[in-house]
């Protein structure tokens, strides 16, 4: 049936199935677990990233990855009603990218250094994207946001602070040794279930060319930042307008080239959409 | 130092209670329902969702571009409407403003810290709105509506099959999961012996103890979902799933009860005149 032991579209399919209901199921408990504080210091349960890491260590990195992140936008936020819209997007690409990429490094699923240190790799290349696209959405949303006193420094200091707080705390405790506790438990159990066999070095290379890869990811990322520094771009712009007009037309005009963007939007989605029916 | 003591024990009695009481998982099962199949009969989930994805896209943009606070206050009394008119569940309506205000009080008191000052609150203050505009406007999308209305709206724009998929998934799995996965929480606590919970050590190792339950019973859980997850896909291969969703002939088939109808026309006239109302409003405020 399946000499080379490659992974097939309906186990890639399986393998989405199973990141998005696990990840999703334990986002939703972490949106409902409140986090306490002691002083400055956040003590949070952030989130069960160890699942889709186990599963990307384990089968297709690429599929659990955005099984993971598909999980999460559905269950905690479309199904508890806090879907972000625009927001949403970079975390999406962020789990994506972190977990596809600390699932290709852990080549050998038994060897325990590679995999914490995958593991926390993937954490930190998250979180990091995070932080910096953070910080670029608070300078966006405020007004004149350098000349606001002490905010610049409590803005970098905060999202610092948490990155540090977020690898170190929640990385390790809740992504490195439970994913060191769940790989080699799991290796060689699970993937019978799925009808393949475990992973290894010939059926690894089998898969897709991690140059694809990498080139992904380094085009997710500017993706997200070319779109953050769009939108900063754009604020600038409607800065500018304000100043010369400075009464209330030029925001009407605004809401009106707003209003004509979206429905030109849906427009080219939607022509989009019908072509792409017509040549599929 | 013993007053201390006593508070802090105080509060970590009821932080582990806090969790336990969030941890009912029929609760939470019920509420995560009741938000999505609960409210069919509301104003919202009877619009048409097209309609509502393009008001999102309205309501979730501009809002971003203006620092007008009256404006921005008018926009807010209108989202706070219509959030009304779709009846959220309150748990999601207490996530929401957890949301928003920590978030912006904890930025306030840190720039604080840095020599800011009240004026700093002024400039928060506006973005607490934008963000409260926003997330609101989302909330009554996206909860007001069904989610087989929404995933269809979502598959009309363009979006993939996989995601209005999973979105019907997900509320398909989820009981079933989170039933699964309390029977296996069970089980280890019915096999376990937990520390004693005396003292603030022993708090928090017992605490430590519960969440290294948590993490433990993932590993059959993972085990169940594989078999499940490869039960559904076969199910999926059987009934041609990777061809339909590819095939504009079912999509077509997929999406042709979505009708705009009067009640939609009246919503997106009613929103419009508020807008302009409102935009009115701020000029002769501002003059």
């Amino acid at each position: 049936m399946n000499p080379e032991n490659k992974i097939t579209q309906s186990q890639k399919l399986m393998v989405f199935v199973l990141s998005m209901s696990l990840y999703g199921l334990a986002t939703l408990f972490t949106e409902l677990i409140p986090s306490f504080q002691v002083g400055i210091v956040e003590f949070s349960v952030e989130y069960f990233l160890f699942i889709p890491l186990t599963l990307a260590m384990l089968f297709d990195p690429l599929s659990a990855g955005l099984g993971a992140a598909t999980g999460e936008l559905v269950f905690s936020e479309i199904m508890l009603g806090q879907f972000g819209g625009l927001g949403e997007l970079e975390k999406f690409l962020t789990v994506t990218i972190g977990v596809y990429i600390a699932g290709r490094l852990a080549k050998n699923p038994l060897n325990r250094a590679v995999v914490a240190g995958a593991a926390i790799l993937g954490v930190i290349v998250q979180q990091f994207m995070g932080c910096v696209v953070d910080i670029l959405k608070v300078q966006f949303a405020v007004e004149e946001f350098e000349a606001v006193p002490g905010l610049p420094e409590s803005v970098f200091f905060t999202e610092g602070f948490a990155f540090l707080n977020d690898v170190l705390f929640s990385g390790i405790l809740f992504c490195m040794l439970p994913t060191l506790f769940l790989v080699p438990k799991l290796y060689g159990k699970i993937e019978p279930l799925l009808g393949m066999k475990p992973r290894n070095a010939e059926n690894m290379s089998a898969s897709p060319i991690p140059v694809k890869g990498v080139v992904l990811s380094i085009v997710g990322f500017a993706a997200a930042i070319a779109a953050e520094l769009l939108a900063s771009g754009g604020y600038e712009l409607i800065d500018w307008e304000a100043a010369w007009a400075e009464s209330s037309s030029a925001i009407i005009v605004a809401i009106i080239v707003a209003a004509v963007i979206a429905l030109i939007t849906i427009g080219v989605i939607r022509s989009k959409a019908a072509s792409s029916k017509e040549t599929v | 130092m013993i007053l201390r003591n006593i508070s802090g024990v105080k509060n970590m009695r009821k932080l582990t209670e806090n969790i336990l009481d969030k941890f009912s998982i029929d609760y939470l099962r019920n509420q995560v329902l009741k938000n999505a199949y609960g409210n069919d009969d509301t104003v919202i989930a009877g619009l048409d969702p097209r309609v509502l994805l393009v008001w999102y896209l309205f309501f979730g943009l501009v809002p971003w571009f203006l620092n007008d606070v009256v404006f921005l206050l008018g926009l807010f009394l209108f989202v706070v409407m219509t959030t009304k008119a779709a009846r959220i569940a309150p748990l999601v309506l207490f996530l929401f403003c957890l949301g928003v205000f920590s978030q912006t009080g904890y930025l306030f008191i840190a720039a604080l810290f840095f020599g800011g000052s009240l004026d700093t609150a002024a400039p928060l203050l506006v973005m607490t709105l934008k963000v409260a505009i926003v997330s609101l406007a989302s909330i009554t999308v996206f909860s007001g509506l069904n989610p087989d209305r929404l995933a269809n709206g979502m598959l009309w724009f363009g979006c993939p099959g996989q995601l209005s998929f999973s979105i019907s998934f997900a509320y398909r799995i989820l009981p079933v999961l989170m039933e699964e996965f309390q029977n296996i929480l069970l089980s280890y606590r019915l096999r376990g012996c937990p520390p004693k919970k005396e003292g603030f050590i022993g708090k928090i190792r017992y605490l430590g103890y519960q969440v290294k339950m948590i993490i433990q019973s993932f590993y059959p859980l993972m085990l169940n979902t594989a078999k499940r997850s490869r039960t559904t896909v076969e199910a999926l291969e059987l009934r041609g799933y990777r061809y339909s969703i590819q095939n504009p002939a079912v999509r077509r088939m997929k999406l042709s009860m979505l009708k705009i109808t009067r009640a939609d026309l009246m919503f997106i006239g009613i929103s419009a005149v508020w807008v302009c109302a409102d935009l009115l409003l701020s000029v002769l405020i501002s003059r």
